[in-house]
């Protein structure tokens, strides 16, 4: 029966409805978010100045260029601080306002200052509320069942994870960033054992959601079986996670600065395209449900 | 008093009306409708059924996109009433994503700029964009503004000419809306999202 119920955009038919409104500026956001915080994060624990700059500069730049350039009054966007009791996107720019100060503040102290630890260890907590704001997000919101699912802050916190040691051992091979010999040891085996996490919790995500509901379904079969099944499994399985996963099996720490960006673009490609496929699946309940004869 | 809307289905004829009196009354601009009605159409030839579905902002009780607003834009007033203050709105769309009736329209940038006949405006737009504002999220007020000047009924309410929607106090156990509920059975859509609409559907 649920298979009578059409897919709607515009008109005046009652059906699904597919969301239209978060798309490419939010999955960007989403995204630079995850990265830089991710990177953030990594950075503060291998203690990378660099490493912790950059991250706070992608979220500055991405994350909050991305927000500023959809916001339809961006002029008023300092409004959003005001109901962290209950609304995630106020939370989130809490975390990220208080993030970028304490980390930016941690960096500019001296070498040995003995504040430099708990601003870093605040600025560290609140990266982590930035990576997995977003997750809480979407699973707050009722009428998208896809995205109501309590799998979505666990996805979203080992993708932004992911991000983060990718991009510092793109960085370590570009030469940006100096780590000791253990380090060096155990950063490839961290890639390996995010990269399968990410696929089993990407899968277990595929298999929860089948049984959302009609509408979890219909988002189900538009991720993997309609217009956008081809750049899911192309771009978000095949790019984002076998081939990195396989490239960093394969190559390892032995590899080269052009193997690393390979990989690094391979899994970058992954990360965004995941949430921005999972933003345009994302369809309502049609309001009166079935019509029976 | 809780102000609620009962739609009855049986009645509605689809002839748009309401949603015409609703873009007077409100003076929106192209392609935004407060409240529209919905096709819905079941079974194959010959055996087909078909009805018409009225939908509009609910009014909800418990309103996701009032809980999702970061900054307050989004509020209900005492008489149950869920408004968008136009001047904190950031047109963050929050609220669009967490409405299950999708009953929220973003005026995107530039929105006013044009009206039925492009550049030109007729004098009612002239008169009536003021009251909007582009890249913001807007959405039915139940007229509050009616309200406000002692009118018990809504525009779409007004016009209808069927008598398929009624308006009135949901916790006045005697109103009309309350009895018709009661009598008719009337029923919340997606009531399973635990919103607690104000506005109830009559099979």
């Amino acid at each position: 029966m649920g298979r009578s119920i059409p897919l709607v955009e515009k008109e005046f038919v009652a059906g699904f409805r597919q969301q239209t409104e978060w798309a490419g500026l939010i999955a960007s956001a989403f995204f630079f978010g995850k990265v830089g915080s991710g990177l953030f994060i990594m950075s503060v624990f291998l203690q990378s100045r660099l490493g912790m700059l950059i991250g706070l500069l992608i979220v500055l730049c991405g994350k909050g260029g991305a927000h500023m350039l959809y916001l339809g009054r961006p002029l008023r966007f300092w409004r959003a601080m005001s109901r962290p009791g209950s609304s995630w996107v106020s939370r989130g720019i809490w975390a990220m306002s208080l993030m970028l100060a304490a980390g930016f503040i941690a960096i500019s102290l001296p070498p040995g200052s003995p504040l430099f630890m708990p601003l870093a260890i605040f600025a560290v907590i609140c990266a982590f509320v930035v990576a997995v704001y977003d997750g809480f997000l979407l699973t707050s919101s009722p009428a998208i069942p896809i995205w109501n699912t309590a799998l979505m802050p666990v996805m979203c916190m080992f993708y932004a994870l992911l991000g983060g040691t990718t991009m510092v051992l793109f960085l370590k091979h570009l030469g940006f960033i100096q780590l000791s010999g253990k380090f060096t040891a155990l950063l490839p085996s961290v890639e390996i054992t995010l990269l399968v996490v990410n696929l089993l919790i990407v899968l277990l995500f595929l298999v929860g959601s089948i049984n959302t509901g009609s509408a979890g379904r219909e988002s189900f079969d538009l991720l993997v079986k309609g217009p956008y099944a081809v750049p899911f499994f192309a771009l978000v399985i095949g790019v984002g996670l076998v081939f990195t996963l396989l490239m960093s099996f394969v190559a390892g720490p032995r590899a080269g600065a052009g193997t690393v960006a390979l990989i690094t673009v391979a899994d970058l490609i992954g990360h965004y395209f995941i949430f921005f496929l999972l933003l345009k699946v994302g369809v309502f309940k049609p309001v009166l449900g079935f019509l029976k004869i | 008093m809780r102000l609620g809307m009962v739609i009855d289905l049986k009645r509605c004829v689809g002839c748009q009306a309401c949603t015409v009196a609703c873009k007077a009354e409100n003076g929106t601009s192209p392609g935004i409708m407060y409240t529209k009605v919905l096709d819905q159409v079941s079974g194959t030839y010959p055996n087909v059924r078909k009805q018409f579905v009225p939908v509009l902002c609910n009014h909800c009780r418990n309103a996701p996109c009032e809980r999702v607003c970061p900054t307050g834009a989004t509020h209900k007033r005492e008489d149950g009433i869920v408004l968008v203050d136009h001047d904190k709105c950031i047109g963050c769309r929050a609220c669009y994503v967490a409405c299950p009736y999708n009953n929220r329209i973003f005026l995107k940038r530039g929105k006013l700029k044009e009206g039925y006949y492009g550049k030109k405006m007729t004098p009612y737009e002239r008169a009536k964009y003021p009251e909007h504002q582009d890249g913001i999220v807007e959405k039915c007020k139940f007229c509050s503004h009616r309200i406000d000047e002692g009118l018990t009924e809504t525009s779409c309410v007004q016009t209808c000419p069927a008598d398929a929607r009624i308006f009135g106090n949901l916790d006045d156990p005697e109103s009309k809306v309350s009895r018709l509920i009661r009598s008719r059975g009337g029923r919340q859509a997606l009531c399973e999202d635990d919103t607690d609409p104000s506005v109830y559907y009559l099979d």
